[in-house]
């Protein structure tokens, strides 16, 4: 029997509970979704699906729907996807659920065969799907359920904001430089004319005129940013690396026209050196701008999954409108399955919400009426009436992409530096240049300008103005995905040198939440049946002990049996029956009002508990205390990993409570050699940290960012647990949004491969100009050799960067 | 040796032309997908063969 599901090869659960007869098998699945998709799939022939699946790619479950399709019906909606409303529309729609040729093939296949779609073309690298169809035939909603029904889910997306002026961009290099391959590609030829002997004789003049006629367009068209660039910082007084890069090509291109138009006997003219120095030069920069753009590619589409459209209650009326048109104030109803569309506060309803998005937690999170709900998250099975705090730009999620961009453009002090140095860079490689061109004038007038633009040419502060920059951004975008918001660059060179970590405690080192550490019971029971009977009595219970209850029952998979005559009484405890038993859960001072019997002294027992930060209930059977069940918050699971490991690496680590000494005793008591700080007030925090730092220590601030704030602001680099909405914590500059305390390790391992890689890339364009300006100034090197070494160095920068991925793999 | 005065400007054209018809193509948005695309060529339209060679089958 096939024990994985024959659609997506996950695990099949419970076999039999789905299946299908495919080719004259019994097929079992793993749920309802994939059964239908590939019911779907046979029925419209399109079976060959599974052979095109690559063999070793696995096919996740088709993407939960959320049965909203015809609200993109309306035309006030489709008016900001659709170029025009006419008949035959055309619409973007970002696809979830792609994963191999076989997907494109199989969406393509299936829409095609729909009357009404007159093109249709997926977009594997992008996961974008461009569909042209005739909107009197059939409405966009019955497209999508086609879609929907062999497993993707499709949401229609406004091009221009997704990527509009980047991708204009990128095209636009792209132009520059084909034109200029082109020109070097034709240049070539005349070179090799005038080489092997055109030099001399009739064809000298036509030769030259060809090459001045493909030059100079070139020089226009594709040399137009260098020009633009170094014109603009010398408007504003800065020497940019576009300088000398225009001076070189612009001055060899002047003395090759010179020759040209009074036709000079001796000069020789250099056109091809100009259009092959600009095609390289852009080669280089159109990678760079394509590795950049692969490095902020996860922080864009987090972007492009945002809502686009909300159900608005207006005067006791539900309207579906684009999501722009929701102003703060504004109610907001969300249906059950449907994404949160703003940032607000329940007013109605409850529901538990897929927050993952945002935290990484996996479960759903309990919205009731006055709590908080994030946009992009994922409404469960009830509805909810949302009141409108933050929309679109003010978004958490959108706050979440904004930080991560405002890190990769924000300069680290050792980048600063690298700002500093370019203009003298600039002032250095001219006057280098210029005294070339007079040593060398004495000897040859020719080779004093060709060794003079060598020099220009080859002076590259491009290394050197890259190399930070590159390195930031390829670690900011790794640090996203693996739940690291780094909020400025700076960040990591302090995480780097850090040499003292301090802790805060609660919701830090431990969960934050309550969990069932100690039983006790009398000798007649077992520890698991009082257990059971506890989780039966409270499983109808929300109290956070009694979520505390069940699950630790859950974990045992200890039965939980139903009772009758359930009753809650807030604050002091429940009760209910077993047959004639009566089974209650409470306080010692509930059960003592009652005057139940505590024969084996747990009323005591808990004294010295409480004192522990211990929170104690007794299980009362028919009026006799039977056990005490003890609950405290506890260390997060990977906590103690944590810690070992920064004492490997010879930190210091302090642990700041607010809690009693006893507590903290308690809780840290596996840290071994730490400084342990209790009963701290959050404002005395700070000076903890300030004394660490008096005495000569970097400190590493590591807070859950709500009452550590002027602790984290004191410390010299500060990380700051995300829980659930606030992942823009102000005072942090480093926030881990996922509830892996390991980032804490992965943060600091980051920051010093950054740090790593940023100084290789110093030394790296810092040797190859020692090397290469010698060199040219020597005029051993002809500018295109020039041309092509020094994109070269650049490139091996941006390479060095790219290392940083590497993260992402382990 | 003359041909070159018209043979150097028929260069240049046909280069031109290659450039136009390039800078179409990326227009057009060809450079857009280029995983897609080359899947894409190995898997259209084989379904109806499979058919086929069922219906011979039976």
């Amino acid at each position: 029997m096939a024990e994985s599901c024959f659609h997506c090869g996950l695990p099949v659960e419970q076999q039999g509970e789905f299946t299908l007869v495919v080719e004259e098998k019994q097929r079992d699945f793993c749920c309802f979704a994939c059964q239908t998709v590939c019911h779907t799939i046979y029925q419209s022939g399109l079976e060959s699906f599974y052979q095109k699946t690559p063999e070793n790619e696995k096919l996740a479950p088709p993407p939960e729907q959320n049965n909203e399709f015809e609200s993109f019906d309306s035309d006030e909606v489709q008016a900001d996807y659709v170029d025009a409303l006419t008949e035959d529309r055309i619409i973007n729609l970002l696809v979830e659920g792609i994963h191999c040729a076989a997907c494109i093939w199989l969406i393509e296949q299936t829409l095609s065969k729909h009357e009404a779609v007159i093109s249709v073309e997926a977009n594997l690298t992008s996961k974008r799907l461009r569909l042209r169809w005739n909107n009197s035939q059939a409405k966009l909603s019955e497209l999508l359920k086609l879609l929907a029904q062999v497993g993707y889910k499709a949401v229609p997306f406004d091009m221009d904001t997704a990527e509009g002026a980047l991708a204009k961009r990128h095209r636009g290099m792209l132009y520059r430089m084909a034109f200029a391959g082109f020109a070097m590609m034709n240049l070539m030829w005349v070179s090799i004319a005038l080489y092997s002997g055109a030099n001399e004789g009739e064809f000298r003049n036509w030769f030259h005129w060809i090459g001045f006629l493909v030059a100079t367009p070139t020089l226009l068209y594709s040399g137009y940013p260098f020009f633009k660039n170094a014109l603009t910082g010398l408007r504003r007084g800065y020497l940019t690396m576009d300088l000398p890069i225009s001076i070189g090509a612009s001055v060899t291109y002047l003395y090759s026209t010179y020759i040209t138009a009074f036709e000079i006997e001796t000069g020789e003219v250099y056109f091809d050196t100009v259009v092959n120095f600009l095609f390289v030069i852009l080669v280089g920069r159109y990678l760079e701008a394509i590795s950049k753009r692969e490095a902020l590619s996860s922080t864009r589409r987090l972007l492009e999954l945002q809502p686009k459209l909300a159900t608005l209650i207006d005067d006791g009326q539900a309207k579906v409108v684009p999501v722009r048109s929701v102003k703060i104030g504004d109610h907001v109803l969300v249906k059950p399955g449907e994404q949160v569309p703003v940032d607000g506060v329940v007013i109605e309803g409850q529901s538990g919400v897929d927050e993952s998005m945002l935290t990484g937690e996996s479960l759903p999170v309990l919205k009731t009426v006055d709590t908080q709900v994030v946009a992009g998250s994922f409404n469960g099975e009830g509805a909810l009436t949302v009141r409108a705090e933050q929309v679109l730009r003010n978004t958490a999620l959108a706050k979440i992409v904004e930080l991560m961009e405002r890190a990769q453009s924000s300069k680290a002090p050792i980048q600063a530096l690298a700002d500093r140095i370019v203009p003298w860079f600039v002032v250095i490689t001219l006057s280098l240049a210029s005294m070339t061109f007079l040593y060398w004038y004495q000897t040859d007038i020719e080779m004093a300008l060709l060794a003079a633009t060598s020099v220009l040419i080859i002076t590259c502060p491009c290394a050197f103005g890259l190399a930070t920059p590159m390195s930031v951004a390829v670690s900011t975008g790794v640090g996203a995905q693996l739940g690291i918001l780094v909020k400025q660059g700076l960040a990591l060179e302090t995480l780097s040198k850090v040499t003292h970590f301090v802790f805060d405690k609660t919701g830090t080192l431990t969960n934050g939440q309550l969990q069932l550490v100690d039983t006790a019971v009398t000798p007649s029971m077992e520890q698991e049946q009082l257990l059971s009977f506890a989780a039966s009595v409270e499983q109808n219970s929300e109290h956070v002990i009694a979520k505390a209850i069940v699950s630790a029952a859950d974990e045992q998979n200890l039965p939980i049996m139903s009772l009758s005559q359930f009753k809650a009484f807030p604050g002091e405890g429940v009760q209910a029956y077993l047959e004639a038993q009566l089974i209650q859960v409470g306080t010692a001072a509930w059960l003592e009002k009652q005057n139940v019997v505590d024969e084996t002294g747990f009323f005591k027992q808990a004294l010295v508990k409480e004192q522990q930060g211990q929170t104690c209930v007794f299980v009362v059977i028919d009026k006799k205390v039977v056990g005490l069940l003890a609950f405290a918050d506890s260390l997060r699971t990977d906590t103690l990993n944590v810690i070992n490991q920064l004492k490997q690496q010879g930190l210091a680590i302090t642990v700041l409570s607010g809690d009693k000494t006893a507590v903290v005793e308690n809780i840290t008591a596996d840290f071994g050699d730490v400084r342990r700080f209790s009963e701290v007030l959050p404002k005395d925090k700070s000076d903890v940290v300030k004394e660490l730092q008096n005495q000569g220590e970097v400190v590493a601030m590591v807070g859950d960012g709500i009452n550590d704030s002027p602790a984290l602001i004191q410390a010299d680099v500060s990380l700051a647990m995300a829980s659930g909405t606030d992942v823009s914590i102000e005072s942090a500059d480093i926030v881990l949004s996922h509830q892996n305390f390991i980032n804490v390790i992965k943060a600091r391992d980051l920051a010093t491969a950054t740090l790593t890689t940023i100084r290789q890339n110093i030394v790296l364009s810092f040797t190859y100009n020692v090397i290469m300006v010698p060199l040219a100034m020597m005029a051993l090197v002809n500018p295109l050799v020039a041309a092509l070494t020094m994109p070269l160095s650049s490139l091996v920068v941006i390479g060095n960067a790219a290392r940083l991925r590497r993260f992402l793999r382990r | 040796m003359e041909v070159i005065y018209g043979l150097l400007p028929g260069m240049l054209l046909l280069g031109i032309v290659g450039v136009a018809i390039f800078f179409w193509a990326v227009r057009s948005g060809q450079y857009d997908d280029m995983d897609g695309s080359a899947n894409r060529v190995l898997m259209d339209d084989d379904v109806k063969v499979d058919a086929n060679e069922q219906q011979e089958k039976d």
